[in-house]
């Protein structure tokens, strides 16, 4: 017995090291061509987030394919080399530090705005452009930030853009923030309480729940004790916002939710319930399955996935990948060295820049984000999300 | 070849190095370890700074738990005590890291040694229930008090310097933490020989008995947890100079949960335990990522496929060390060494 309890774990151990075994000589057959441009992507395909990380990567993968198939870069493939981060900072560096290290890569894509702020002087250090899914206000800094940048509008702009929805609607109306104890949830309020101030609206309450609460009974009784009209969501993907509307309609608060890119996802929606039927969010890109819109990328995209709806997490990368590579194909083109700061200097000049679909209007990149959003309606019952707003410019 | 070892004094008996042969392999480790850095590659480094911060931890913990017999589930939070200890006083006071360092570690015993109080009353379970609280108190005081922590946002930390030379990289770090790591080593085999160790370790086998013959329960169950919490410290302050940033949510119940794992895998109540965990907690699951990616370009969806694979063979690997080596990797080597301690004659 004791000798086959000793040969399971050796057999374990054994299987561990080979695995590794092979790395020598397949990173060989591996060696990037000079026909070849390589991209890392630190994504986290298991822990919280794997949801967004799996459907990112399979964004990505078919950006790669979709980009191969119209002659690369400047001639050039776009190759892709993933890694999973579980979600995890120091595992988002270690993958870094590795891929940077072997596969010389111009650009880089991370996971979480804590991984961007970590690796921010190493990125500068090294000199590459580095992107990823954070919307943080604090990245959105070309100053602090120089070589990175991000695939929508801040978290402060999208809120700055239910904010200006709000005011046009109602002059006066009365808001509500609720949010989250992260700093996911905390970076734009500031800003955004000072622009309702602005808007001349009236802000009513705000609450702030701790992380991965699901209670919020003591939360909403404040929120009945408010009124407010409208009811403004940060910091959350999913929890515990159904779990507020579902109160507040039962407490017959007459208010309209409304959130971020994150919580405005359709299929997160539909993992609500009914009660998030009429929610208003503000999205950085139109939906897969939106009616009318067309366009070369929006198009593979269709067909790529023969019809299946596809999450903001899948664009999060197209996006990034499609600005990352035309700024790429400028270096190029310019006879220029790709480069962190080459690169971001290139990414600067997109002016009036068709996405093909996956933005409804042309975009300029003069900082580090894409400055426009739009609101949509979630209209549950037809399984779709309707505009209610045209394309908002974010104010600089 | 060792037949016997006679000792004639008793400072021969307790010495950690028995024979030239020990001497020498030491030195060779040492040697190999002052070596690293220059041929590692960026990566590795990290790796061995991550390595060594782990290892101070996890000696911390093995203190902790695996000589004073005390249960801890909060040894993370202490980390984030000593990291935000050196953030906040590199960042207000300018503080080189040879100060902030240590003075990360004392902050963290300090504040060890009140959530410690408990263990006088309670043990086992109910005690790991009170040092779940102490994380989930110290993450609320991380989140809240702004002034010192920055609240959600978190604090940002300028490069330890060292002449004036920006210590930025993983292999600058290494130079920092590898010393550091050897010293808690070193300063922990040499506990086990004084008569604090051996109170700890009275206390951990029978506290009553140990009671009973003098030693005062207050007086040394507090100072374990004071001496693990510096541990933690000294190691969340070699973490936020290492990453240069530091959140409310970069030492939660999970990482304590990891070096508990850790201590365990690695082998209770022994340091070379809490140094072979160490290393296997932070290299099996590197490795299992390696090995996934190199299947790429055979099988292009082998990353997202396999990523949750990895998950579950890791926590196997950590669950088939329970079942069938339940005293650890350093069981393993024990038993290694002893069967060439006679080689080539068989034991």
């Amino acid at each position: 017995m004791r000798t086959d309890r000793r040969k399971i774990l050796a057999g374990l151990g054994a299987g561990v090291v080979s695995s590794t075994v092979p790395a020598p000589w397949v990173r060989g057959l591996r060696a990037q061509e000079a026909s070849e441009i390589p991209v890392a992507i630190a994504s986290p395909m298991t822990g919280v987030f794997a949801f967004a990380g799996i459907e990112g990567t399979d964004g990505a993968n078919h950006f790669a394919q979709y980009l191969n198939e119209r002659g690369g870069i400047a001639g050039r493939k776009l190759r892709l080399i993933v890694e999973d981060t579980g979600y995890q900072v120091p595992q988002a560096v270690a993958v870094f530090n590795r891929l940077v290290a072997e596969y010389k890569v111009p650009l880089f894509l991370g996971d979480s705005t804590g991984f961007q702020k970590t690796i921010n002087e190493e990125v500068n250090r090294r000199g590459l452009l580095l992107a990823g899914a954070s919307f943080a206000s604090e990245i959105d800094d070309p100053q602090k930030y120089p070589l990175q940048y991000m695939p929508g509008p801040s978290y402060s702009a999208q809120v700055g853009m239910l904010l200006k929805h709000i005011a046009a609607t109602k002059k006066g109306a009365r808001i509500a923030f609720v949010h989250s104890d992260t700093e996911f949830g905390r970076d734009p309020i500031a800003q955004s309480e000072a622009l309702a101030k602005t808007l001349g609206l009236e802000q009513v309450e705000k609450i702030v729940t701790p992380p991965g609460s699901f209670d919020v009974s003591s939360e909403v009784l404040k929120l009945r004790r408010a009124r407010p009209e409208f009811t403004v969501f940060h910091g959350y993907v999913m929890a515990p916002i159904p779990e507020f509307m579902k109160q507040m309609k039962e407490a017959r608060i007459e208010t309209q939710f409304m959130g971020t890119f994150y919580s405005s996802d359709l299929g997160i929606l539909q993992k609500m319930g009914d009660v998030a039927d009429g929610y208003l969010g503000v999205n950085a890109y139109n939906y897969v399955n939106q009616e009318g819109v067309s366009g070369p990328a929006m198009d593979f995209i269709k067909k790529a996935n023969g019809g299946k709806y596809r999450t903001n997490s899948y664009l999060q990368p197209w996006t990034n990948l499609t600005l990352g590579t035309e700024a790429m194909r400028r270096c190029i083109e310019a006879g220029k060295e790709m480069t962190g700061a080459n690169l971001k200097a290139a990414l600067n000049t997109i002016k009036d820049y068709d996405m093909g679909g996956v933005i409804g209007v042309p975009i300029s990149v003069p900082g580090n984000s894409i400055g426009v959003g739009r609101i949509f309606r979630a209209n549950l019952k037809a399984g779709k999300m309707d505009p209610v707003s045209d394309w908002i410019k974010a104010e600089a | 070849m060792r037949i016997g070892s006679a000792k004639q004094t008793y400072a021969a008996d307790e010495a950690i190095f028995k024979t030239n042969v020990q001497r020498a392999w030491f030195a060779a480790l040492a040697l190999a370890l002052i070596l690293f850095p220059f041929i590692a590659s960026d990566y590795w480094q990290l790796l061995a700074c991550l390595i060594a911060i782990n290892i101070v931890a996890a000696m911390g913990l093995m203190i902790l738990t695996g000589f004073t017999g005390l249960v801890s589930l909060g040894h993370a939070a202490f980390m984030g005590v000593g990291a935000y200890t050196a953030a906040y006083l590199s960042n207000h006071l300018a503080l080189p890291f040879w100060l902030t360092i240590p003075a990360g570690g004392f902050v963290a015993a300090a504040v060890g040694a009140v959530f410690g109080i408990p263990s006088l009353r309670v043990k086992g379970l109910y005690l790991a229930l009170t040092t779940i609280a102490a994380s989930f108190i110290l993450q609320s005081i991380f989140f809240n008090w702004t002034s010192v922590t920055g609240g959600a946002r978190g604090l940002t930390i300028e490069p330890a310097s060292f002449f004036g030379r920006a210590l930025v990289t993983p292999g600058a770090i290494y130079w920092i933490a590898m010393p550091i790591a050897a010293l808690t080593v070193w300063w922990a085999r040499n506990l086990l020989r004084t008569r604090v160790g051996r109170a700890f370790i009275a206390i951990r086998d029978r506290d009553i008995s140990a009671e009973l013959l003098g030693i005062e329960l207050l007086r040394y169950k507090l100072m374990s947890f004071a001496l693990a919490s510096f541990y933690a410290g000294m190691a969340g302050a070699l973490w936020v100079y290492l990453f240069r940033v530091i959140t409310p949510e970069s030492f939660r119940l999970i990482e304590s949960i990891f070096f508990v794992a850790a201590i365990i895998v690695g082998g209770l109540g022994s340091v070379r335990g809490a140094i072979f965990g160490a290393v296997f907690m932070t290299l099996v699951p590197e490795l299992l990522k390696i090995g996934a990616s190199d299947l790429a370009p055979y099988w292009p969806d082998a990353v997202k496929l396999l990523s949750p694979v990895r998950t579950i063979v890791f926590g196997a690997l950590i669950v088939g060390f329970l079942m069938f080596e339940p005293l650890g990797l350093n069981e393993i080597w024990q038993r290694t060494r002893q069967r060439f301690a006679l080689w080539p004659f068989r034991t």
